[in-house]
């Protein structure tokens, strides 16, 4: 239960369940890619990054 | 009354005698229902709440409902912070309930549990400014710059302020609590996820992400920050202070006078101005930082 509740509250659940589909929009909406999978692809490429950052070093912002 | 706390005459006047006045004072402004908190705490949580709909069906647009939410995440805490105290109505009395809605309901923008926020915010008051005890001595800052840099790394997810009130339910016995905290904010996060991917991302990072980030910058600030700072002491009259705002009583939500707030708890915010004013002779003669207010 404890495990469950660390992946929830985790930084790439955050990446993946928000800002993955944040980025994606925000990037359709600057015209910076399509709907679709150029969208999803730019999305994750933003997202996932930020997301292994945040939980490998403990900081979104790198610095802590 | 107004005459026996003339700075002059309290010379005169025994430890006891003095307490017995300071108390005198503050009890004239305790026991009244401030219904103008109750109506701002759940009016809050309507606005905020109705926000949604309103965007999503294209009544308002996103670009006015943003300051609107923000505004709504910088109002939201204090009501609660009434209802924290008992203020509106303590137990076994009539209007408990209400007491108990308002603290549930405006917590609810900031994902704040009622019944965590109250139970960790006593033990501020209780052991303001001690460094093992204190939930708060995290909001730090040695300027207003330094408060924003650690408020920001506050935020990280390695920082130990990430479990400041799960320490401090575990050492008061109340890590029951914690369950209020998990599931309010699992709740927060299935809403988010499940929204961000049905195609409104932008519209909650606008709604309700950026403005709780923003709420609980600009509260920390006002509240818990700036009145203690530099937040080296402890004490009665000494971990709390007045201080002058350049902003003014509205915009820093009335927390010039928080040092009333501290010493006399039951006292409405709204009422904290004219009993500061009543107690300045007393809390000067006690020696208390009082920032030229």
């Amino acid at each position: 239960m404890k495990l469950l509740i660390g992946i929830l509250f985790s930084p790439m659940a955050f990446a993946l369940g928000f800002l993955w589909p944040l980025s994606c929009q925000a990037a359709i909406a600057l015209q910076l890619a399509e709907s679709g999978w150029p969208a999803l692809i730019a999305g994750a490429a933003v997202a996932i990054p930020l997301g292994l950052v945040a939980q490998l070093r403990g900081s979104w912002v790198w610095i802590r | 009354m107004d005459q026996v706390a003339h700075p002059a005459n309290l010379d005169a006047l025994s430890a006891t005698e003095l307490d017995v006045l300071e108390r005198q004072i503050a009890g004239k402004y305790m026991g009244k229902v401030p219904w103008s908190a109750v109506v701002w705490g759940i009016g809050n949580c309507l606005v905020f709440v109705a926000l949604f709909p309103l965007v999503l069906l294209d009544v308002i647009p996103l670009w006015a409902a943003f300051p609107i939410a923000t505004l709504n995440a910088i109002l939201a805490y204090l009501p609660s912070h009434e209802a924290q105290h008992n203020i509106i109505a303590g137990r076994g009395k009539p209007l408990r309930w209400l007491n108990e809605l308002v603290g549930h309901l405006s917590g609810i923008v900031l994902v704040h549990p009622y019944r965590v926020m109250r139970a960790t915010h006593m033990e501020h008051h209780q052991h303001t400014n001690d460094s093992e005890k204190d939930c708060d001595i995290d909001i730090k800052g040695k300027s207003t710059a330094d408060f924003f840099l650690q408020s920001l790394l506050n935020r990280q997810p390695g920082s130990k302020r990430n479990g400041a009130y799960g320490r401090c339910l575990e050492r008061t016995g109340q890590s029951h609590l914690q369950l209020d905290a998990i599931l309010m904010n699992m709740a927060y996060l299935a809403i988010m996820f499940g929204f961000a991917w049905s195609g409104y991302a932008i519209e909650m990072a606008l709604l309700w992400w950026l403005p709780k980030m923003l709420g609980e910058t600009y509260l920390t600030y006002y509240l818990a920050w700036a009145p203690h700072f530099p937040g080296h002491e402890q004490g009665r009259y000494r971990d709390t202070r007045a201080f002058k705002s350049r902003f003014g009583n509205v915009v820093s939500m009335g927390m010039q006078f928080h040092i009333i707030h501290h010493l006399y708890p039951r006292i409405p915010l709204s009422l904290t101005p004219a009993a500061y004013r009543e107690l300045r002779p007393i809390l000067e003669h006690r020696g208390c930082d009082l920032g030229g207010m």
